[in-house]
């Protein structure tokens, strides 16, 4: 900060899930350093200590009022483990679909409800396309987001269907789900589906998935452009046409590290197929400078060098984990409530660009080969997902045999550990637990937004999205709205990143709160 | 007038606001416009810039622009040390930013049970309350005594998460000038006068004492299972979740969110008994008269219900 042509700019935004303080250190308009910094501590790992072996059940849910299910999910996977049980084809099935409809109303809400929005920014009020963006993503007058809300809550009727309710619900259970779908549950479930994925193609996609699964390269995408004016004029038209006249594939590109946990387990005997042969639909893998290798969740590690815990020396798994708040007004290293997680020692973005990429989508390895990873293509793959997951989920649907189990009784928790392991809606998430004589010993989360909006590690190395914005321009520092693409198209949920605590002051005095 | 309307989250986990978005006829972008109002920010959806926001912050917080509707989601997060410093806005503890906007608004309302009661923030050690309750305990925030400038306490719509039809139902009552009568909790008593079990698909079950051990079956799960259905208040059986279902009839144990003690202390899926009967009776109920009814309706269990026939 010793020129007088950087600058530190803090500003509060706002459409994420939470609270997010964003400082970013900018030179002649171009970010130069960045600093993203915790915002609520609600010591929820601490609160589990001492209750019940199940409880993970009904509270984890409760990190994140977006992605429950997930929690759920995950919290339910550490159960099996501790428990060794098998599942029922029919659980794999409806755990299956309720993630994926959870998936589908995330990606769509943040999509349309809150990416999008920032076309509407004053800083874009000239494009000829502005009039477009207004009609499209005014906020609950667009016509986009008045059936992005209409169809969001459709789809996730599904999980009611299965497990009660959205959110927060806790039907998975250890051995299955504790649910019994009735064969007209399961038609029911189908209709949605159905309904949903005609509305998805001809609003979202503007042609059928069938056509948008033959796009394999950026030449496909091109040539799907201009083949059809549907295509052009659906949301992911307008997206692609607003990205490139802004320039949303320069922006954004971050360390190049992806990770996924995978997710989405085929049945034996399922007509559902992985791109990658893999076991999982959606195949795990940790990719490093273009290459991939499998995920062992031994190599995650969690630091506090620059996080307001209790040092402890480099990083540890969060089997070890502990979790010790600590602040002091005279604090000049530490700038975050979240730790900083890593894997093999490294920074790594998650979320559904990671997904394509680990399951190995043609269009996706294609782009970022060609270009790198930007704001464009993490967010053209949030807005795709959906197509990967509506004909798995139609299938699955249809192979749920309602007379057969859904659930093998599990009646006891066993001493000992676990952990569970899926993709949530942002990216990877990991619940890590201890359980002895009926009780929870230790309990450590780590959520997707803690990996992709983790602080600097022991080694002074920033996180993804603080990478990310590097190089970013900065036209007007009063309202860097290039800024918040990078941010949201990470999709940032701070609720979720558990340890976070706001810190309140930067050292220049000046409120350092960049709510994006 | 249009009734303006703010809503600010703190100590939760947005789950409320992604329930509204679940509301059904109207959803919200018709209940926004059929009772008019103007939304002056949400977090989830407002565009308006940093700077605009924290102008419109401090023209609330002035009384320069009069707030007819505060809505708070989220627990009030006092830690460290009675401080608020926990969570802030702008470098100022949010719990004073609430307090002030409280003292302004014609009506005040707590979405969910965080907001209510602490909910699951206050079982964190983070010092967390709820606007005008702890728990069971009156006070809060905001302090037993506090009337917002219409003369109403705050206005509880508890639940993790507050159900959509509750909370459009009473933003309609209240922003017409209609008062909807409270509970002794200041929960309108339209919503919270009737009990999670009333309506219940596995009603019959429990009238004969049919009641599980395990999940996946078909019978009741208040004896056994840890079911709040006879002890918690709210509709979740009158108007059910996402226009579909809700936990009880998919086999799910209630776990009371909609009561001041949730999370509570006792491990759930467990229900804490004496010989066989639960301690915590439905509602109103005593234990002799409950003890001799619930042993002559299992005497009389029908086979049907025995065998669990009907998929309810």
């Amino acid at each position: 900060m010793a020129e007088n042509t950087r600058k530190t700019i803090s500003v509060p935004l706002n459409r994420v899930e939470g609270d997010l303080e964003l400082t970013i250190e900018h030179e002649d308009g171009v970010v130069t350093n960045a600093w993203s910094r915790g915002v609520m501590y609600r010591g929820f790992e601490n609160m589990m200590k001492g209750r019940g072996a199940w409880d993970g059940l009904v509270l984890t849910p409760r990190v994140c009022g977006i992605c429950g299910t997930a929690h759920l999910l995950t919290a339910a996977k550490a159960l099996d483990m501790i428990c060794g049980i098998a599942l029922p084809a029919n659980a794999i099935m409806v755990r299956n679909l309720a993630m994926m409809a959870e998936h589908i109303q995330s990606d769509l809400r943040h999509g349309i409800l809150m990416f999008m929005q920032d076309f509407l920014n004053p800083a874009y009020a000239n494009l000829p396309i502005y009039g477009e963006a207004v009609r499209r993503y005014e906020t609950f007058r667009g016509r986009s987001v008045v059936e992005t809300i209409r169809m969001t809550k459709k789809i996730l009727e599904i999980v009611a269907i299965l497990g009660g309710q959205w959110p927060n619900s806790s039907f998975i259970v250890p051995g299955g789900v504790a649910s019994v779908p009735t064969y007209n549950d399961i038609v029911s479930c189908i209709y949605i589906i159905n309904l949903f994925t005609a509305w998805y193609e001809e609003q979202i996609l503007g042609c059928p998935i069938e056509r948008w699964q033959q796009i394999e390269s950026e030449q496909d995408l091109m040539a799907w452009m201009n083949e059809d004016d549907a295509h052009r004029s659906s949301d992911l038209g307008f997206f692609i046409r607003m990205a490139h006249l802004v320039r949303l594939d320069r922006i954004g590109r971050g360390h190049g590290n992806f990770l996924s946990f995978g997710q989405l387990e085929l049945p034996p005997d399922s007509a559902v197929r992985s791109r990658s042969g893999d076991a999982l639909l959606l195949a795990p893998g940790f990719i490093s400078d273009g290459n991939a290798s499998a995920v062992n969740q031994e190599l995650v590690s969690e630091h506090v060098a620059y996080s307001h815990f209790i040092d402890y020396p480099g990083g540890l798994h969060p089997s070890e984990g502990i979790t010790q708040p600590y602040v002091s007004p005279y604090e000049a290293v530490k700038y975050s409530f979240c730790k900083a997680p890593r894997y093999a020692g490294q920074p790594a973005e998650t979320g559904p660009l990671a997904q394509m990429l680990t399951s190995r989508h043609p269009l996706f390895l294609d782009l970022v080969e060609r270009y790198g990873p930007s704001v464009y293509v993490r967010e053209l793959a949030r807005l795709v997902r959906p197509a990967e997951l509506l004909p798995a989920m139609k299938t699955w649907a249809g192979e749920i045999d309602p007379e057969a189990p859904f659930y093998h009784s599990v009646r006891e928790i066993p001493d000992g550990l676990g952990y569970g392991l899926t993709d949530a809606s942002r990216g990877a998430l990991g619940h890590w637990l201890e359980v002895k004589k009926q009780q929870i010993e230790r309990y450590q989360i780590i959520t997707p937004t803690a990996w992709n909006g983790s602080p600097r590690d022991h080694g002074g190395i920033r996180g993804p999205w603080e990478e990310a914005l590097i190089g970013t321009p900065i036209a007007d520092p009063d309202n860097p709205v290039e800024a918040g693409h990078v941010i949201r198209s990470f999709d940032a949920c701070q609720v979720c990143a558990v340890h976070l605590l706001k810190n309140p002051r930067r050292g220049n005095g000046r409120p350092a709160c960049l709510r994006v | 007038m249009r009734p303006n309307l703010y809503w600010l989250q703190c100590g939760g986990c947005g789950g409320d606001t992604m329930s509204m978005l679940n509301a059904d006829s109207p959803n919200i972008v018709e209940a926004k416009e059929s009772l008019g109002i103007d939304v002056l920010f949400h977090p989830s959806f407002s565009t308006i810039t940093p700077a605009q926001h924290l102008e419109l912050l401090d023209r609330l917080t002035g009384g320069t622009i009069p707030l007819d509707i505060l809505c708070v989601e989220g627990s009030v997060i006092l830690g460290p040390n009675g401080t608020g410093m926990f969570e802030t806005f702008a470098g100022l503890a949010k719990k004073d930013l609430i307090a002030q906007l409280a003292a302004r608004a014609g009506l005040v309302m707590a979405i969910g049970t965080c907001a209510a009661y602490g909910g699951v923030t206050r079982a964190c050690a983070v010092e967390a309350v709820g606007l005008q309750f702890t728990a069971k305990e009156p006070g809060g925030l905001l302090g037993p005594g506090f009337t917002s400038r219409l003369g109403l306490p705050v206005i509880n719509l508890p639940g993790c998460p507050v159900h959509p039809q509750v909370l459009i139902g009473t933003l309609s009552a209240f922003s017409a000038g209609k008062y909807l009568e409270l509970n002794e909790r200041n929960a309108p008593l339209e919503y919270y006068n009737m009990l999670v079990h009333q309506g219940c698909t596995r009603n019959e079950y429990h009238e004969y004492q049919i009641e599980e051990t395990d999940f996946g079956q078909k019978g009741c799960l208040f004896f056994h299972m840890g079911c709040h259905g006879p002890l918690a208040h709210g509709p979740c059986n009158k108007f059910l979740w996402n226009n579909r279902s809700c936990k009880t009839r998919t086999g799910i144990p209630c776990f009371g969110c909609t009561e001041p003690d949730f999370p509570q202390s006792s491990p759930f899926f467990e229900t804490p008994n004496i010989v066989g009967l639960p301690i915590n009776l439905p509602d109103g109920v005593d234990r002799p008269h409950y003890l001799a009814y619930k042993g002559m309706a299992a005497a009389a269990a029908p086979e049907r219900l025995k065998h669990r026939k009907p998929k309810v």
